[in-house]
């Protein structure tokens, strides 16, 4: 090992401590000390960062800290009390205080010679304490990558608290005075025990051959809060196949009681050994227990409006938005080993970015989480959607509508075991508050639930008058429903409102209200046959056809998108106006109407086009995001009542249009023959006469140019 | 033969220290070993397998224990239960002026000075148990090779050694608190080893809460070895040196004085006065095929194969009361494995519920069931589904913080283990919060093949490969398993005494078949994908279950005969085996 030079060092850490200027100029850690001078704050947190930005930065001094902060933290505690300003405001004397002015007139009366256990440390004089911590770029370790390479190092752990100790004194400078001498003696305290001292070892006793009787003196030494805790891996970090690791960790001074058992921390500390002590240090000499001693602590967020982007994130980003598909894209990489479904996954994405809320002048709200209702025959991979969107939540919730535990969706109010007082437990939906909540088998919730989803789903709380305790909580929360139709499978042959087993006050809450049907279909039939068969010999999904975002990348878009809130433009308003009144029309004229337009389908699209602004990272609703947020809701509608299409000859032209486009979209040509065009067609159930009036009709659009011989299509970019 | 200067089996530390020597005598620095082995494994490797001295490395279990001397090599079978973590220790350090290691040791055998140029190195601990609802037969398997060695160790076995075990006896085993009940069976075991060996024996595992009955943990120490090798569950026969002291007292005192209750030192909980410590040298995966007794030594001939397919096949059919298509099935079932998991469908995997049992047959067809099954598989457990039983018992492993321990569940089993679930016993009644959670465990098993581990602030899912057999009245909603086979019994199963040669060559083509390769060539997959097609086109109630089901069963099928691709003839086999079975579902 070199010889390092503590002194050298310590000069660099004053040099550091009273220069460092921040960004605005100002001397951080100067201004930092003059409150600890005038006693309004313990903590001196030298940020690591800062030494990393300081201009005369010695690249070695900062790689010597991070190995070796223990001894370091000793250098920078003795570098300030060598800066510490005066005190600039008064303050009421207390203990301390006056031990100390006496200690000082004591010092000058009675020094007899270099004694070392009779010179005061410099712990007990300090009234603040140092932390050092890791700066915050770059990925947390998990507690499985602290090697024993890492021991005495400042490291960063990312883990979940599953344990705390209460938090206890711990002797940090014994102070005893002698019966005999009078002298104050003072022992620093460095492990968690310590052996006494029982004779009087200043030179006065030593030559009176005395034996001074030692008296610890409690008043006068100095104690640390201290508490322990243990922390453990989160479950993502966790390799397939192993079991989380868990560490000791211990905090100190002011760094106790911030955290509590299921608490998900950021810690930065540096990783120690634990010597063993006494008989088990013979025994066990060469095991040795490690800890971690806290230097900082973080709490995680799991919202999406305290979500931090991540080194590159931001530039990716970028990037994402600039490419025009980004709609797509995202949807496709939501559930990608589910196979199809395209709007349904543009609706949960939707679902995911949500439109702002909004909060009118007299203090009426208007929610801004979108709703979504899925039902389907069973098998139809509904609970794997939501799963899967439940994981790509930062802050989700999965449930069914019989949640196991008594607390049900809402909230309970419950009899403390230990306390028998009464509490407040929150349900499935207050805990997913500011997030979603994903609701499995929605239609067989209980009847008491069902009634207070009511008002979850518009005004976002909920209301509680049980057991003395009249309250309401928030639930600002997306719900995102699957339900299954009232006789298990759908029935063709009863109406919709029959098999959807909802109370239309329920449903009408739902922006949108999605069906998938398991229709008899060869195309899919040979897909999915395709696919087991596969997966059989290969051991693997087929591949996608596509590479999908990853879950990480989702969530930071998804994030930063949330950040906008768009407004409708004044010249969109009476194309929305008019597209709404044309619904409220349509439903009038016919005889038997499919839904309840109401004032809350107009909100809907408002909301569904807010969404769709943000992907874009617009500040306006553009007039496309409208169409698109019809669109869906067309969709959606028919997806319910698709036997109306098939019956009306107008809808199967526009139907046979949008098979072409997303043909070609998907093989990415503008060509299309004829020939491929009838396959396509025909496997849908539609004839040739059928597809040659669509060719025409939209050619009369310019959509595409018809080949006058061959029929061949070339679609005309746009 | 020359000898090498030390010996390995009795003093493998020896062995150690001259390896280590050895290295640092041709210049190596010892912070070149950091994570690395510096020739020891390649020795022992050599000793144990290439000069095929591994039979005669004890196996520690009870019957053993109490004569194996510490610091000797030895062997231990079992399954890893829990991971406790990395434990540090100072692997090398200067001696005056000569390097020392401390690797596959727990105490310093010098003293160690405070000298600066010590490394610190780590090791993980695995805290291991004998596999849960091991077979007498497999456990007797890895026993034989002890005759032979018995008389090299018997000669050094010494006073001292007894007293050990007698100390450590009269002290409960520290495993899972059930454990109040083995202390007659351990005394018993005392006054006679050879009378506790065949109490084992019988006492079997046909009743789950006995599982912990034999229950010998172990703490294995893996030095070096990548992260990734050892999994949780996975069964490993870890070879290496035994530290079992039961000399020092536990020091309670001195701990309590100053931890109060907050004491978080795994090694607290499992003193080495009672768990013994295995520095592991070399680990190795076991396979079904390592419980044998010996393999035959017959070449592997597609007629032989068939000859023993068609011997199991009739002692199926016969403890099945000659039921031919449920014997087909159970022979399926018996081969079956998680081959690969896709998106969350484990692929392969092949559960069977055989229906119209009731309770009185069920205690006929059953047990000779259990019994059979029990004969064939190394790793079987059986659990008797009743509502008290679901409402009690804990089927998951969970966390206990209290204690830093992995609690074992019912349902922590290592894989290829088979689990039969007796629903016969089922009655109506309510189920307690406790009991819907195990329910739902189970289904999530017999779905996905997966087990949610509790961690109290999270749940974490492991992956299993449990074969489970389902015995119910009628089709069991609580657990949907793959194949409803309703069962018609024509006779009342023999009883026959089966000769332990047929027994063995069953064991070995189980053993076998389950692991064969499998593909289907292009022609057969068009065959396969139209049959798909056309079935689902005239019954649209056929779903990817459906499908994922036939080509399970084919692969199966094809492998029992002992192919590795599919032909039109296996798949018309499995058409028939499910039109037969649909006839009797009507």
């Amino acid at each position: 090992m070199k010889d390092v030079d503590f002194n050298a060092d310590k000069v660099l850490a004053k040099d550091f401590l009273s220069n460092f200027a921040d960004a605005n100029g100002e001397a951080k850690y100067i201004n930092i000390l003059q409150d600890v001078a005038n006693h309004k704050r313990r903590a001196v947190q030298i940020d690591l960062e800062d030494l990393l930005n300081y201009k005369d930065l010695d690249e070695e001094f900062f790689r010597r800290v991070t190995e070796n902060t223990r001894r370091y933290i000793g250098i920078f505690a003795s570098a300030i009390d060598d800066v510490m300003p005066e005190p600039t405001e008064p303050f009421p004397d207390d203990d301390h205080d006056i031990l100390m002015t006496q200690r000082t007139e004591d010092a000058t009366e009675n020094t007899d010679g270099s004694d070392p256990q009779q010179k005061m440390p410099a712990e007990i004089k300090r009234y603040y304490e140092v932390y050092i911590r890791a700066p915050s770029k770059g990925r947390p370790f998990t507690i499985r990558e602290v090697k024993a390479s890492y021991i005495g190092q400042l490291v960063r752990i990312s883990g979940i608290v599953t344990r705390c100790s209460d938090v206890k004194p711990l002797m940090q400078v014994a102070v005893y005075t002698c019966e005999d001498c009078g002298f104050e003696i003072y022992q620093e305290v460095t492990a968690r025990v310590f052996m006494p001292l029982f004779e009087c070892p200043s030179r006065r006793c030593k030559t009176n051959k005395t034996n001074g009787n030692l008296i610890l003196q409690l008043r006068a030494s100095k104690f640390l809060k201290f508490q322990e805790a243990k922390i453990q891996e989160l479950a993502e970090h966790v390799p397939k196949g192993h079991i989380p690791r868990s560490m000791t960790v211990h905090f100190r001074g002011e760094l106790t009681r911030k955290v509590a058992p299921g608490d998900v921390v950021e810690l930065s500390g540096i990783f120690l050994p634990i010597p063993y002590t006494g008989f088990r240090a013979l025994r066990a000499g060469l095991v040795a227990d490690t800890y971690l001693e806290a230097m900082s602590v973080t709490h995680f967020k799991k919202k999406y409006e305290e979500y931090e982007l991540r080194g590159d994130e931001e530039e990716q980003i970028a990037r994402l938005a600039e490419d025009g598909d980004i709609y797509n894209k995202l949807a496709r990489s939501l559930a990608p080993e589910i196979y199809g479904h395209e709007d349904i996954k543009k609706a949960l994405l939707l679902l995911l970015v949500g439109a702002p809320h909004r909060k009118l002048k007299d203090g009426m709200k208007i929610r801004g989480d979108l709703h979504l209702c899925l039902m389907g025959d069973p098998g139809v991979a509904k609970s794997q959607l939501l799963k899967h969107i439940i994981n790509v939540a930062p802050r989700g919730v999965y449930t069914t509508g019989r949640g196991s535990s008594g607390v049900g969706l809402t909230a309970a109010v419950q009899k403390d075991p230990v306390t028998n007082e009464m509490v407040l437990e929150g349900g499935a939906l207050v805990l997913a508050d500011m997030g979603i909540c994903a609701i499995d088998e929605f239609d067989k919730m209980d009847e008491l639930d069902r009634t207070a989803i009511h008002e979850v789903m518009e005004q976002q709380t909920v209301s509680i008058a049980k057991a003395g305790i009249t309250t309401s909580l928030n639930a600002r929360t997306a719900v995102l429903a699957a339900a299954n139709p009232a006789w298990g499978r759908y029935d063709l042959r009863r109406t919709p409102a029959e098999n959807i087993n909802l109370p239309p006050a329920l449903l009408s809450r739902f922006d949108l209200l999605w069906l998938i049907l398991d229709r008899a279909d060869m195309d899919s039939d040979l897909e999915m046959a395709r696919h087991v068969v596969y997966v059989h010999q290969n051991k693997e999904s087929p591949a996608l056809g596509f590479t999908p975002l990853e879950p990480s990348k989702l969530r930071a878009y998804i994030s930063a998108a949330r950040r906008l809130s768009p407004y409708v433009p004044k010249e969109l308003e009476e194309y929305i106006a008019t597209a709404y009144s044309s619904i409220r029309q349509e439903e009038a004229k016919s005889n038997a109407p499919h839904s309840y337009t109401t004032v809350r389908t107009l909100l809907s699209i408002l909301r569904i086009s807010a969404a769709l602004a943000r992907l874009r990272f617009s500040e306006t609703v553009a007039q496309s995001d409208v169409d698109e947020a019809l669109r869906l809701m067309q969709m959606s509608k028919f997806s319910l009542y698709s036997d109306d299409r098939q019956r009306s000859g107008l809808d199967a032209i526009s139907d046979i249009y949008s098979i072409l486009r997303d043909e070609a979209a998907r093989t990415n040509t503008m060509d299309v023959s004829y020939a491929h065009a009838l396959n396509w067609i025909s496997r849908k159930g539609y004839s040739e006469a059928q597809l040659k009036e669509c060719l025409e009709e939209y050619a009369a659009l310019n959509v595409w140019q018809i080949h006058p011989h061959t029929f061949d299509i070339r679609f005309i970019d746009a | 033969m020359v000898g090498p200067p030390y010996d390995c089996l009795a003093n493998p530390l020896g062995a150690v220290r001259l390896t280590f020597e050895k290295a640092i005598g041709s210049g190596s620095h010892p912070s070149s070993f950091d994570g690395k082995d510096w020739g020891t494994v390649d020795l022992f490797r050599h000793f144990l397998f290439d000069q095929s001295h591994l039979s005669q490395v004890p196996i520690l279990n009870l019957a053993t224990i109490r004569w194996i001397q510490p610091n000797t090599l030895v062997r231990f079978r079992g399954m890893i239960q829990d991971m406790l973590g990395n434990e540090f220790y100072v692997g090398a350090y200067k001696d005056g002026s000569v390097w020392r290691t401390n690797k596959y040791m727990d105490f310093s055998q010098f003293p160690i000075g405070s000298s600066p140029g010590s490394r610190v190195w780590e090791r993980r601990l695995l805290y291991c148990v004998p596999v849960p609802g091991i077979n007498s037969w497999a456990e007797s398997a890895s026993e034989v090779a002890i005759d032979g060695c018995m008389n090299w160790t018997s000669q050094q076995r010494d006073k001292r050694g007894r007293m050990d075990f007698e100390a450590m006896d009269a002290k409960d085993f520290p495993v899972s608190g059930s454990n109040f009940e083995d202390s007659p069976s351990a005394k018993r075991m005392k006054e006679d080893g050879q009378d506790y060996k065949t109490e084992a024996a019988c006492s079997g595992t046909t009743v789950v809460s006995e599982i912990d009955k034999d229950s010998f943990p172990c703490l294995v120490k893996i030095y070096d070895s990548p992260e990734s090798e050892l999994k949780l569950n996975d069964v490993f026969e870890f070879v290496g040196v035994l530290t079992f002291d039961s000399e020092i007292p536990a020091e309670k005192g001195d701990h309590d004085e100053f931890c109060n209750d907050y004491c978080d030192d795994d090694l607290v909980h499992l003193p080495s006065s009672k768990v013994p410590r295995l520095h592991c040298i070399i680990h190795r995966k076991l396979a079904a095929h390592d419980f044998l007794h010996t393999s035959p030594i017959i070449e592997q001939k597609p007629h032989w194969v068939k000859d023993v397919r068609e011997s199991l096949l009739k002692h199926l059919t016969d403890v099945l009361g000659n039921d031919g298509v449920a014997a087909h099935y159970m022979l399926l079932h018996l081969l079956s494995r998680v081959h690969s998991r896709v998106d969350n469908v484990a692929v392969g995997k092949l559960s069977l519920n055989i229906t119209c049992l009731s309770k009185e047959s069920v205690s006929v067809f059953g047990t000779q069931l259990s019994l059979a099954i029990k004969n064939l598989l190394p790793f079987s457990t059986c659990i008797p589904l009743t509502v008290e039983y679901l409402s009690r018992s804990s089927l998951a492993p969970k966390k206990d913080y209290q204690t830093n321990r992995l609690i074992p569940g019912v349902l922590q089993l290592a894989e290829g283990s088979h689990l039969i679930i007796d629903e016969t016993q089922l009655e109506t009644g309510t189920l307690n919060s406790v009991g819907v959670d195990n329910a739902r465990l189970l289904r999530n098993l017999i779905e996905f093949q997966k087990v949610e581990y509790d961690f109290t602030y999270y749940k974490m899912e492991m992956t299993a490969d449990v074969q489970l057999l389902i015995l119910s009245e009628g089709k069991s909603n609580i657990l949907p398993a793959d194949i409803i086979m309703p069962f018609q019994p024509s006779s009342v199963g023999s009883s026959e005494v089966v000769a332990t040669k047929a027994l063995e060559a069953w064991r070995w083509y189980l053993a076998t078949v389950r692991s064969l390769p499998h593909s289907i060539e292009s022609e057969m997959q068009k065959v396969v994908e139209d049959d798909l097609v056309a079935a689902r086109q005239t019954d649209r109630s056929i779903g990817s279950q459906d499908f994922s089901r036939w080509l399970t069963m084919g692969r199966l099928i094809s492998s029992s005969f002992g192919e590795t691709s599919l032909s039109l003839e296996h798949w018309q086999m499995v058409k028939e085996l499910e039109r037969q079975r649909r006839e009797r579902l009507k």
